[in-house]
């Protein structure tokens, strides 16, 4: 019996985007890389196929930083002490390029330090995150921007209250920005178009709706990314935009991942656990259409990349 | 297809009589159109509403219940997307364990044994897959010695199986599995037996051309086993399987799907699985079981299904922002994400230390709550005592929110000892609050 | 090529040549002739439109003309060139506003042409002339009197309070046995018994006023309607703060205010002196007493309603969520507490549930839709922004709290629409100077729900505010500053206003008003998705609420109020409640169809899944996240 299988025309495409700038393209990063271009649901490929596949990020701090889980400090070892080394260890275990979270206690000077290192030891797309607080974000990546013009590197991270300084310096650079949002639909919509509303062409986001770790809300943020790139199908420019997520962030701070002690014994042994629970978190959010995912351990690395060859393959 | 209230509006007989329970038979329309009642309660409606209401009623996933000690359930659902509704029937977990392990008892017992909490839910796997690599009547009496869940009978063996399935009275087991090269003996073992039997085809109009023909044999209760060797490829499967039946309500594949998470190693099965519980399998068998992978697959199940109308809460308790000390502030909000998120990410972006209580206000954001009653002084002096707040920090003074203004007094009645604030109405004041009014 | 051109107009006189091509705003320009132009020039505001009486002009722009006003001549100076010799009439500034296409001034209120006193008023006055009592005639006087009700005017059965019995012998005798009576009958139950209401000594001119009043409770605004029974007319409408407010802005903060101990019946005492008070000021008006007042028809939500009667309302606000009563009996004003006649007619008129209550039957009642063919939708810009959309067949209805913004209430320099209070708002794009029009054409006091509705239009169209509603503090105009409560816009320095103090729009009063508005939008959108009726199906938008007096729809549109249909199907129908109330005041049938209205509504409960939280964060936004809601804003945005 032939079947006719319902088979979905969408008006809507995701915007390409390409982060990081080789030599002739204005700066100094060995390949770039771009996302998007997707024109159906994830991996649908009996309707189109995948044009750019989702790439993995590493993340990596200007400094080791003291709450990370000790299964991390194991696996990346003196690394976390030298920006540079580890972006280049980041590399070898895989990465498509590499985000940089400066910290608090970085000076402005420290900060672009940094970064020029990361860039001089890996020939990686760079993504510079700030520590996370309005003023200090705006004070270290400014600096930042302006010493890596030209790089293309993703400046991050701009919500709601905080996206002017960091857009201004974005579009003063020609570097592209991460826009965050809240595990909201309309709120990251909003964001993006507040972003736009300022001069940034739209392919310079890449869209950040937030997620939860398996077990600490990733149904949220799993039904945001769906409903996200549904609209984006159905022809809304403004959620048009690859999507970033924080797997790696979100589940090395659960304490599955965390930590080895004092927990139920039914949780298991614990590295393996630690391993399942990036791994699950960042492939459901793989599913859900997320086209940079940022992971923390080699191990939870190879495996997302393994899945995401499976799912891109025709 | 699904029909809006409007359109069963105008089936019913428009008369606004009650009888049904409700005020008006639009409501009573609006209800049946979220299947929230049954068409039974209106004494008045016509057969021929009713053959159209009913065909409209039925589900495209035919749902199939294995039974034993315990139950699963799989189908019966109605969306592509959760967010569409809500996914219904969790994927059952199942164990594959062969007849032939001498370990099989201890394997079994062990799965069989195995519970885990997760926000105060306990879980388990759902049942076993027993391989006839051996005796299969054997194994099932071993697995039925530590065990009562449902059964998954992996033999295409007429004679074996209906040994094996005698055990089983009164049970429901689900055979595995029935392809076109034989399916009669088996779809009359089935039938014999009352069991569910998988069906499973080198594509999906295989499977098409298979499923009637068992039907005709007596055998309604069906699952499919779809192939796909790799993610992308099951994925496809799935993705089209599930839309025929939802969208083009092709009856053919309206059945839940069983996937083997295990067929490429033991390295990717958990990534096998994790796909095969979000992309609409109805039964997942594992090659492996350790508590770790059990854990995080039974979590991440329970994630997909969880229904989305639910309003987005996050965990009530004590939550410590930029690493308070025992003398920072204190500031109480409701477990509504969006709320929660919001205070807490003035007072993070701030830098400023506080201790942020979040109390059960069931979802509600600060206003709807206190509206419903579910954010009181009772409430919060309760979530303050509950918590141990009182063991954290020194100086026992805590911040309302502002639009809460009038629970001040009450809630200095209920915790006796504590200095009660009324904070700023909006939680992007909250910063300059803390920097001028607390100190 | 020059052309002479020659403007007139009340006290203008200029003559003045320029070449062709000319701008026609500078050549008046030139002339001498001020034609403001609020909106700088682009063509948006329509207020500078001229009327070419003479010779030949080409319009770039006839957006806000219909097309009677360019047949009349009418262009607009800003978007108009000189193409020959012109004369040009320079209306009054006044006139010229209110031909605006996008105005929607809400209808004089006209007494129904079907309304006959004698046939449909439950309450009637009679004039009796009893045969005198004499020693061969011992009946008592009640039933002397009883008896000519019964053979002069066939009123069988008529009951009595004992206070007018006390004072009917007088009554009687003072009038030398005639009377006039005023009776209240049940029309619809003949049966019933008719209840006495005063009996006056003499004979009264029966085509003189007898008084009725039409009440609207809102949470917000109480109105009311000082009316004629006889004619019908109204004769005065008051308008005042519900004395209440100080007790929460809400109706849940007033109810769980009024849970408290000796709240119920504080709240009560301030609900009735905002009535009696207005009462009173009514009635001076038409130089009448509040106890020539008969009989009361009142609309207002279900809390209102409890509040006024001092019910407990504590259960409205609980699951699963029960009045106490959704149809009160007949009342008189001494037990409501009333400043009427004591012995008046109280009617509270039917609502549907906790959160739909009378005020929403009376306004589906006066804005005619339930009688409507096509469906409809009906949106009242109100603190529980209730929306109703159907038509004869069918009808849901929804409450979401908006709050009190629109109707000036919780906002910085907010106020009612009533004299000083700023009702229009242009800013100038270029300069981001303002323009405004006051009610009653002195100095600005505030600004009322029209002026906000406008001014968040005209911030947002012109920069001042993103689509967030964050003031832009890097604005170039001195009129953007930081406030206490964040940036702020200044409207009017405070050399220009009657409190000499800057009237502001704040970082807070956007907030208040995107949520207002967002409410009311998410509100209505959950609705019709509920029902499954696509919005853009409705023939007709019926807007109520007491905003002002009129609603700029393109405004309203503008910040994602209204939804974005043609203006043309867009009516504003005002306070709609107390039109309901005055309707059931006048005619039983009316009042009948207003139960029929209620038992006919049903209620949907938009708490009830995440659809409305949805469509509210996505509503919280100008005009909307999804634009292409908003197709003519999307357009209007490009021009500026």
């Amino acid at each position: 019996m032939p079947i006719d299988i319902p088979k979905d025309k969408w008006p809507g495409s995701i915007k390409k985007i390409t982060l990081g700038a080789t030599a002739a393209e204005g700066g100094t990063r060995a390949k770039s890389i771009t996302l998007g271009g997707q024109t159906t649901l994830p991996y649908l490929h009996f309707e189109a196929p995948t044009p750019n596949s989702p790439a993995i990020a590493i993340e990596i701090k200007s400094r080791k930083p003291e709450d990370w889980s000790p299964l991390l400090a194991e696996v990346w070892g003196e690394a976390m002490n030298d920006p540079a080394k580890w972006a280049k260890k980041a590399e070898e275990a895989g990465a498509d390029l590499i985000v940089l979270a400066l910290m608090l206690a970085d000076s402005p000077d420290d900060a672009v330090k940094a970064v020029k290192s990361v860039l001089s030891a890996s020939g990686l797309p760079l993504i510079v995150w700030g520590p996370g607080q309005a003023e200090k974000d705006n004070e270290l990546l400014v600096p930042v921007a302006e010493a890596a013009k030209g790089e293309k590197l993703v400046l991050g991270i701009c919500e709601d209250k905080n996206y002017r300084t960091i857009v201004a310096t974005a579009m003063a650079n020609g570097h592209l920005i991460e826009a965050r949002t809240p595990m909201d639909v309309n709120l990251a919509k909003q964001l993006n178009i507040l972003i736009t509303d300022m001069g940034l062409p739209a392919d310079r986001i890449l869209m950040d709706p937030t997620t939860g770790a398996l077990g600490y809300g990733i149904e949220y943020g799993y039904s945001v990314m769906e409903r996200l790139r549904l609209a984006a199908l159905q022809g809304d420019s403004m959620t048009q935009l690859p999507m970033i997520v924080t797997p790696g962030f979100e589940a090395w701070k659960a304490k599955e991942s965390k930590v080895g002690e004092g927990v139920p014994e039914s949780w298991g042994d614990w590295k393996a656990r630690a391993v399942h629970w990036e791994t699950l978190t960042a492939v459901a959010l793989v599913e859900s259409g997320a086209d940079v995912i940022v992971l923390r351990h080699p191990e939870s690395v190879k495996r997302v990349k393994s899945a995401i060859e499976e799912l891109v393959m025709a | 297809m699904a029909l809006s209230g409007i359109q069963i509006y105008k089936m019913l007989p428009q008369t606004n009589c009650k009888e049904c329970g409700f005020p008006t038979c639009l409501a009573f329309a609006m209800k049946l159109a979220a299947k929230q009642v049954e068409l039974s309660a209106c004494p008045y409606v016509t057969e021929e509403s009713k053959k159209q209401l009913a065909e409209s009623a039925a589900p495209p996933v035919r749902l199939i219940t294995l039974k034993a000690g315990t139950e699963v359930k799989a189908g019966n659902e109605v969306v592509m997307f959760r967010h569409e509704k809500t996914f219904y029937n969790k994927p059952g977990l199942f164990l594959r364990l062969k007849a032939s392990d001498a370990d099989l008892a201890k394997k079994a017992a062990a799965a069989d044994a195995y519970k885990v909490n997760y926000v105060g839910m306990d879980f388990t796997l759902d049942g076993f897959a027993i391989e006839a690599d051996g005796d299969l009547s054997a194994a099932v009496k071993t697995v039925r010695g530590v065990s009562k869940r449902p059964l998954i009978l992996i033999s295409n063996d007429p004679a074996a199986l209906d040994k094996a399935l005698s055990q089983l009275a009164g049970e429901t087991a689900l055979i595995y599995a029935a392809d076109p090269s034989k399916y009669e003996t088996l779809a009359d073992t089935a039938a014999k037996h009352k069991a569910v039997l998988t069906v499973r085809g080198d594509s999906l109009e295989a499977l098409a051309d298979l499923t009637p023909k068992i039907q005709a044999k007596g055998v309604e209760d069906m699952v499919l086993d779809l192939g796909g060797k790799t993610l992308g490829e099951w994925l496809t499967l799935s993705t089209q399987a599930r839309r025929l039946a939802l969208k083009s309500n092709f009856k053919p594949l309206g059945y839940p799907v069983i996937f083997f998470a295990g067929q490429n190693g033991p390295e990717k099965e958990p990534v096998y699985a994790a796909q095969a519980i979000s992309k609409y399998a109805g039964f997942v068998v594992l090659d492996t079981f350790t508590p770790e992978l059990a854990y995080a697959l039974l979590v991440l199940r329970e994630n997909i299904y969880t229904d989305p109308q639910k309003p987005i809460q996050v965990q009530p308790g004590i939550y410590e922002i930029n690493a308070p000390k025992p003398e920072s502030p204190v500031l109480v909000t409701t477990n509504f994400s969006i709320t929660y998120f919001s205070v807490a990410n003035e007072v993070e972006g701030s830098g400023l230390p506080a201790w942020l209580v979040v109390t059960d206000a069931e979802g509600m954001s600060v206003l709807t709550a206190w509206a419903a009653g579910k954010f009181d002084a009772e409430r919060i002096a309760k979530a303050v005592k509950e918590f141990n707040l009182a063991e954290k920090v020194s100086k026992k003074r805590i911040v309302l929110p502002g639009h809460v203004a009038v629970l001040s007094g009450e809630l200095e009645e209920e915790l006796s000892g504590w200095e009660i604030r009324v904070g700023p109405r909006e939680a992007v004041d909250l910063p300059a609050f803390m920097k001028q009014a607390l100190n | 090529m020059q052309h002479t051109l020659t403007f007139t107009g009340e006290n203008i006189h200029a003559t003045i040549t320029v070449p062709t091509n000319t701008l026609l705003a500078d050549a008046a320009q030139h002339a001498g002739v001020d034609i403001g132009q609020p909106c700088g020039g682009q063509g948006r505001c329509g207020r500078c439109a001229v009327q070419v009486t003479l010779g030949n002009a080409r319009r770039r722009s006839t957006l806000r003309l219909s097309p009677e006003d360019i047949a009349q001549g009418f262009a607009l100076a800003c978007q108009t060139v000189v193409e020959g010799d012109l004369a040009i009439y320079v209306g009054p500034q006044e006139k010229i506003e209110r031909r605006l296409t996008t105005d929607r001034v809400v209808a004089e209120i006209t007494v129904p042409p079907d309304y006959d006193y004698d046939q449909v008023q439950s309450i009637q006055r009679v004039h009796l002339d009893l045969a005198p009592p004499s020693l061969e005639d011992q009946t008592d006087d009640w039933s002397r009197l009883q008896t000519a009700l019964r053979t002069q005017v066939k009123m069988e059965k008529v009951a009595c309070s004992l206070h007018l019995l006390q004072t009917l012998s007088d009554t009687l005798r003072a009038g030398e046995w005639q009377v006039t009576a005023v009776v209240e009958r049940n029309i619809q139950q003949p049966e019933m018994p008719m209840r006495l209401i005063e009996i006056y000594p003499g004979r009264v001119d029966e085509y003189s006023p007898l008084w009725g009043a039409a009440v609207d409770i809102g949470t917000t605004t109480i109105t009311l309607w000082l009316v004629d029974l006889v004619s019908g007319q109204v004769k005065a409408q008051v308008a005042e703060y519900n004395g209440q407010i100080g007790r929460g802005e809400d109706v849940i903060s007033r109810i769980i205010y009024s849970s408290k101990n000796g709240g119920r019946e504080e709240l009560r005492q301030r609900v009735l002196d905002t009535i009696n008070g207005l009462l009173d000021t009514a009635c001076k008006r038409v130089k009448v007493r509040p106890e020539d007042v008969m009989k009361c028809s009142i609309a207002g939500n279900s809390t209102m309603i409890h509040l006024l009667l001092g019910i407990p309302a504590g259960n409205i606000r609980l699951s699963p969520f029960i009045t106490s009563v959704n149809h009160p009996p007949l009342l008189i004003g001494s037990e409501v507490g009333l400043a009427i006649h004591h012995e008046g007619t109280v009617d509270c008129l039917p609502g549907v549930a906790s959160y739909v209550g009378a005020d929403i039957t009376a306004g589906v009642l006066s804005s005619g839709l339930e009688d409507s063919e096509n469906v409809t939708l009906f949106i009242d810009v109100g603190t529980n922004g209730e929306t109703v959309l159907g038509n004869r067949d069918w009808m849901v209805t929804c409450a979401c709290s908006a709050g009190p913004a629109f109707e000036g209430a919780g906002v910085l320099n907010g106020m009612r629409a009533t004299t000083g209070a700023i009702e229009e708002v242009w800013i100038n794009s270029e300069s981001l100077e303002p323009t405004y029009r006051v009610i009653g054409g002195g100095k600005p006091k505030g600004i009322c729900g029209s002026g906000l509705i406008s001014l968040l239009s005209e911030a947002f169209l012109t920069g001042v505010i993103d689509k967030a509603g964050n003031v832009n503090l890097s604005a170039k105009t001195k009129r953007v500053r930081e406030g206490s409560h964040g940036g702020e816009y200044v409207v009017a320095w405070g050399t220009e206003t009657e409190t000499g103090e800057d009237i502001v729009l704040s970082r807070v009063d956007v907030d208040n008003l995107l949520r207002a508005k967002a409410a009311i939008y998410a509100g209505f959108t959950v609705l019709a998705d509920t029902v499954g009726v696509p919005l853009e199906s409705t023939s007709r938008g019926l807007v109520g609420g007491s905003v002002g007096k009129y609603i700029n729809v393109e405004k309203a549109v503008q910040i994602g109020l209204l939804p974005d249909m043609e203006w043309s199907r867009f009516e504003f129908l005002g306070n709609t409640s107390v039109k309901g109330a005055y309707y059931a005041l006048l005619d039983w049938r009316r009042r009948e169809r207003i139960g029929d209205i209620a038992r006919r509504m049903t209620y949907i409960e938009l708490s009830a899944d995440n659809s409305f939280y949805d469509a509210f964060t996505s509503a919280l936004f100008l005009p909307h996240t999804d634009m292409t809601r908003f197709p003519s804003v999307a357009q209007a945005l490009d021009k500026t």
